[in-house]
């Protein structure tokens, strides 16, 4: 039987060492489980567009604030 | 002249140097002494710059004197949130990874409130890099509410807030991009505007989120609010997210009054999304009535979700912001204090894909804004959800501060402005926000304006000195 709270504990792990964070990992593990939380935890609170020509903002302006 | 300096606004004590009642001088003294006196309560400075202050105050007194005045601004002494550049010294962010990050120039707003002949007086304290909140972890103490200390003064534009409500400088600069200068506002009872997207340069600010930050004048009054967005406000070349806007004289619809203005009022935000507390509720049909007997056309109006608005801004924030302190979060976690290090690290975990689906998103939740304001000149909606909690109570701070409808206008870039709105029975502000279409800020500081006069809380000041 797989525990499941072990298998998230050790995909925040995994995440974090990507990122870079080993220092972190190693000196606040319950700081970057609690930033994992957050960082994971809007799916399902956004209706992302399904339309492809969607465009994010702010757009491409070529040559504006340059 | 005599009486009580501290609570001038900006126009008042303008009026008075030109009329030779007072001299910026002798302003700026009263203020310095209020704050050495007060200060160690609430904690509004992280660097309190007195002699620079005074010797400023001296020039503008020795211009004024000789005739020379630069406008009204010119000896009005003014707060600058520790993010913000001043040269020659330090903006910490209220950290220690920056405790020694001594400025080489002025921020562009700072220069341009030079130019205006403001009297800079220090550096105020802030959320550390302006998130997270009220912490007991970091270099300098938190600021505290002068209204009462036991609580918090919002953030993250705090020693701003504070600063004001106590009387120790009619002028302040904040930074907004998930509300900074809206929630010290509404904790303060004060007015703080987050301008439209682009209207005031960035240049020399610390970032926290690039397509969210603004920079936003806090004031007492709506008209001193004006003068300050006056000051600040104009294109800058330099800063990739400045609009070549020329919007300006900012307070010259602030006698028209709201007679046939019509006014969407966002109640779903307050009763439905995230309901408030009856005595916020109440004060937001007080004024939205207040606002209908002063001849404005009230009508019910629906946005997207306040929750959608809220984690839109989230991911988008917490994925810029990661992109700035990503570096400083691997090499030195511990330089940082645990609220901050928290939110800025949960942006190492949300994916790519989800950042731009959420600016995707934006755009549409832009465009359904911009379609209300076909049919409506103003929006009213809540501001806080709550009156401020206590500031050594981290649960009930950590469970109300989300509580907001702040984020869905850094989202969207729209102006927003937060004012007081009445008092709570522990006599802490209760607060109320206007916003505006796209450079329309002038618009939304004409609401502002005829519902202080009509409702009459800027005259209200905390029970402290």
């Amino acid at each position: 039987m797989v525990d499941a709270q072990l298998v998230a504990a050790q995909l925040v792990a995994v995440l974090a060492r990507a990122a870079g964070l080993e220092k972190a990992l190693a000196e606040f593990p319950e700081d970057v489980a609690a930033a994992a939380e957050q960082g994971l935890g809007n799916a399902g609170r956004i209706a992302y567009p399904t339309d492809p020509a969607a465009e994010p903002w702010p757009p491409m302006r070529p040559g504006v604030g340059l | 002249m005599s009486g009580d300096l501290h609570w001038l606004t900006a126009t008042e004590a303008s009026r008075a140097f030109a009329a030779k009642r007072l001299s910026p001088v002798e302003l700026t003294e009263a203020l310095l002494a209020r704050i050495a006196r007060l200060d160690p309560k609430v904690n509004a400075f992280i660097r309190l710059d007195a002699e620079a202050a005074r010797a400023a105050a001296r020039a503008a007194e020795a211009e004024i004197t000789a005739g020379r005045i630069r406008g009204p601004l010119h000896g009005v002494p003014v707060g600058i949130k520790d993010i913000i550049d001043v040269a020659g010294l330090p903006t910490t962010g209220h950290s220690k990874i920056l405790v020694d990050n001594i400025a080489s120039a002025d921020a562009v707003v700072v220069a341009k409130l030079r130019q205006a002949g403001a009297i800079v007086l220090g550096k105020l304290s802030t959320h550390e890099f302006a998130i997270g909140g009220p912490s007991f972890d970091l270099p300098f103490p938190p600021a505290r509410n002068p209204w009462n200390t036991d609580h918090h003064p919002g953030g993250s534009s705090s020693g701003a807030g504070a600063g004001l409500a106590a009387g120790f400088f009619p002028l302040a600069l904040g930074t907004d991009t998930g509300g900074s200068v809206r929630n010290p506002a509404s904790a303060n009872g004060i007015v703080g505007l987050k301008p439209t997207y682009g209207l005031v340069s960035r240049r020399g600010v610390f970032p926290l989120s690039y397509t969210l930050d603004h920079v936003g004048p806090m004031t007492r009054s709506v008209a001193d609010n004006a003068l300050l967005l006056d000051a600040i406000a104009g294109h800058d070349p330099a800063d990739p997210g400045s609009a070549p806007s020329s919007a300006r004289y900012f307070g010259r619809l602030l006698d028209r009054g709201v007679n046939e203005l019509r006014i969407g009022f966002v109640r779903h935000f307050h009763e439905t999304d995230i309901p408030a507390t009856p005595e916020v509720t109440a004060a937001l049909e007080d004024a939205a009535r207040i606002l209908q007997a002063e001849g404005a056309l009230v009508s019910t109006i629906t946005l997207p979700s306040l929750n959608e608005f809220a984690a839109v801004n989230r991911v988008i924030l917490g994925s810029e912001a990661w992109s700035v302190h990503a570096p400083w979060l691997r090499s030195r976690p511990g330089d940082y204090g645990q609220l901050a290090r928290r939110r800025l690290m949960s942006g190492a975990f949300i994916p790519a894909g989800d950042y731009v689906g959420a600016q995707r998103r934006r755009l549409q939740m832009i465009a359904a804004v911009e379609e209300v304001f076909r049919d409506v000149d103003v929006l009213i909606c809540a501001s806080s959800m709550d009156p401020s909690s206590r500031i050594e109570d981290a649960v009930e701070t950590a469970r109300t501060y989300p509580r907001q409808a702040r984020t869905p206008f850094n989202v969207t870039g729209h102006p927003a402005l937060a004012m007081m709105a009445g008092l709570s029975p522990l006599g802490l502000p209760l607060s109320v926000q206007f916003v505006g279409r796209y450079f329309e800020d002038a618009t939304v500081l004409r609401v502002a304006a005829a519902y202080e006069r009509a409702a009459g809380w800027q005259k209200r000041h905390p029970p402290i000195g």
